[in-house]
């Protein structure tokens, strides 16, 4: 457990010496948000708007604040696998760099080297996604805050569990990697495509039903759809209660993915902790045998 | 002595590509062992895989006793191994890089304190400590690669090139340290290197060319069976050494001639007692035992890849 510390405790301070990677990571959630609101916002505003009944008269504050929802949902969601992504980077350099062989040349287990890499990773891309978190609140709060103490924590626990299912995703992909070019490919293509496949740039109500099921194989998008439930809860209930329809909530719960529905079963908020946990033990698990497989390979 | 590394019909190949091939040697507990060739000879290849980086695809080594197939851990806390390239994590500071390799011996806290005390004394590093290690000079940073190596007190320390690139004055104190832990430690050193006066000191040494071993012995038997005894002559003309019928050298003061042994110039000296009124028998250097064994001269350079 010593030897497992002293490594995290190396991996952080390594990361963290990299001050330019690091407000990179912290800033990249701040600069998506201002995006976001600047060119998706009306495109979200009038997308809820065109679901509400007309002559229905939903304050403005409440419209903004589900805006605001679904844009730090889909920051946030985002933000959890890609950080971490880039931030699971020190296992890439210690083999281009050759430093692994200065590691493995001591009697070091092979699953606490690779987990020290994990562990590292998970509290680097916590702290920023932490923070990522504190800002979006606070973007909330500016717009309409109508979020309860739970639904704060339960979002704390939601991006908990995506960013240790993205540090877990990471470090299977980041295991076949040997060079700073690859990382680089890598680290585009995730931040390009994750945001597509995990529903958070688009609903998965809005792709083909054909698509929709193949997305639903993924974990990552029960993560999105998490983070989508606890911010906007708060506002559904507050429709509610200004007369807004139940039947009308509901096609704005599946017109943002709050509700997800696999082969047309309704995946429920229990069931989807059950998926992102257990792919997080599996994921995990995958990566602690595949470095111990290629030690014996070697 | 008993054998501390018994290294017995090693081969390893990377594709097409054979880097060693039924290599067969023993190092004695407490000798200074020298393993040279040219770069690409393979003894990066037998260094790794006696330190456990590499599996051979057949053949045996055995390090203090234990087998790799059984006691991995065991050898590999025998062992410490100084690379040709500084793999320290050289955004850290040289604190934090020992106190990292020395957790991975299950060394922490006090007993890590210590033994960074007794490093800082032997290799002069207390000035260091909290330098950032890319910050450091060549000569201070291979210092720092000793510590680590000696972190453990290995019984075995591994030097691949140790004191390339390294100024005189850097290349002595690590000598002096390195023989210090020999005399009081009884530490073996498994030496590489590209300097011929540094092997010309090993109590034995292997010579391997393309993954074979061309040549070994101690200094001495290397010198007698490969690189002969010059004569040099002072005071003499050149039409006497023309009598001796041996390829000569002309020097500022005198005549040198390369004579095969010993034996040899106690022939010329009965033959030709005129001619030897003032003169010197020198041994042959280590370069000239191993420009005789593999037709190459070790060029400086460090040795790159695997092989």
């Amino acid at each position: 457990m010593g030897t497992l510390n002293a490594l995290v405790k190396r991996n952080i301070k390594l990361f963290f010496k990299d001050k330019g990677m690091f407000f990179t990571s912290l800033v990249t959630p701040a600069i998506l948000l201002v995006l976001y609101v600047t060119f998706l916002g009306n495109v979200y505003r009038d997308s809820f708007l065109s679901a509400f009944p007309a002559g229905l008269e939903i304050s403005e504050e409440l419209i903004d604040s589900l805006v605001g929802s679904q844009l730090i949902s889909s920051i946030l969601a985002v933000s959890c696998v890609t950080v971490a992504f880039c931030s699971n980077l020190l296992m890439v350099q210690d083999r281009a760099n050759g430093t692994v062989k200065d590691l493995t040349i001591a009697p070091v287990k092979s699953s606490a080297l690779s987990m020290s890499y994990y562990f590292s990773t998970l509290f680097s891309t916590l702290v920023i996604c932490i923070v990522a978190a504190v800002v979006c609140f606070a973007y909330i709060a500016f717009v309409g805050w109508y979020m309860s103490g739970a639904d704060v924590l339960y979002l704390l626990l939601d991006v908990i569990l995506l960013v240790m299912f993205g540090t877990a995703l990471s470090s299977i992909v980041n295991f076949f990697l040997n060079s700073q070019g690859q990382m680089s490919a890598v680290g585009t293509i995730v931040s390009a495509g994750y945001g597509f496949i995990c529903g958070a740039y688009m609903p998965i109500s809005q792709f083909s039903p054909g698509l929709r099921n193949v997305i639903l194989f993924l974990p990552g998008t029960y993560g999105t759809s998490l983070i989508r439930n606890h911010s906007m809860r708060g506002v559904f209930e507050e429709m509610t209660s200004q007369g807004l329809p139940s039947e009308v909530t509901e096609i704005l719960r599946d017109l943002v993915d709050c509700n997800l529905y696999f082969f047309d079963n309704i995946v429920g908020v229990g069931t989807m902790y059950l998926i992102l946990g257990g792919s997080v033990i599996l994921f995990v698990a995958i990566y602690i045998f595949m470095n111990v497989l290629k030690i014996r390979k070697n | 002595m008993s054998n501390i590394i018994e290294v017995k019909n090693l081969f390893k190949s990377f594709g097409d590509v054979k880097a060693v091939c039924d290599l067969s040697f023993c190092v004695k507990e407490g000798e200074l062992f020298a393993f040279l060739g040219v770069n690409g000879a393979g003894k990066s290849t037998t260094i790794n895989i006696i330190c456990g980086q590499l599996y051979p695809d057949s053949g045996n080594v055995v390090v203090n006793g234990y087998g790799f197939d059984r006691n991995p851990d065991e050898i590999k806390s025998s062992l410490g191994v100084v690379f040709q390239n500084s793999l320290l994590d050289s955004s850290l500071s040289v604190y934090d890089n020992l106190e990292s390799r020395a957790a991975l011996y299950g060394i922490h806290g006090d007993s890590f304190r210590k033994r960074l005390h007794e490093l800082e004394t032997i290799l002069h590093f207390e000035d260091l400590i909290k330098r950032t290690v890319g910050k450091l000079s060549g000569g201070q940073r291979r210092r720092i690669d000793i510590a680590r190596a000696l972190i453990h007190s290995p019984k075995i320390l591994i030097l691949d090139e140790p004191t390339t690139g390294l100024d005189p004055q850097t290349r002595k104190l690590l000598w002096d340290v390195i023989e210090n832990l020999r005399k009081e430690e009884n530490m073996t050193v498994f030496l590489t290197t590209h300097y011929m006066e540094e092997a010309a000191g090993a109590d034995y040494v292997v010579i391997i060319d393309s993954g074979k071993i061309t040549a070994q012995g101690t200094p001495l038997e290397l010198k007698n069976s490969y690189a002969g005894d010059f004569i040099t002559l002072y005071g003499v003309s050149e039409e006497e050494i023309t009598k001796f019928g041996r390829p000569y050298e002309k020097l500022r003061d005198g005549y040198r001639i390369s004579v095969e042994n010993t034996g040899k110039v106690t022939e010329l000296i009965l033959k030709y007692p005129e001619a030897f009124r003032d003169y010197e028998i020198t041994k042959g250097k280590m370069d000239d035992v191993f420009l005789s064994v593999t037709g190459k001269k070790l060029t400086g350079e460090s040795d790159n890849g695997h092989a």
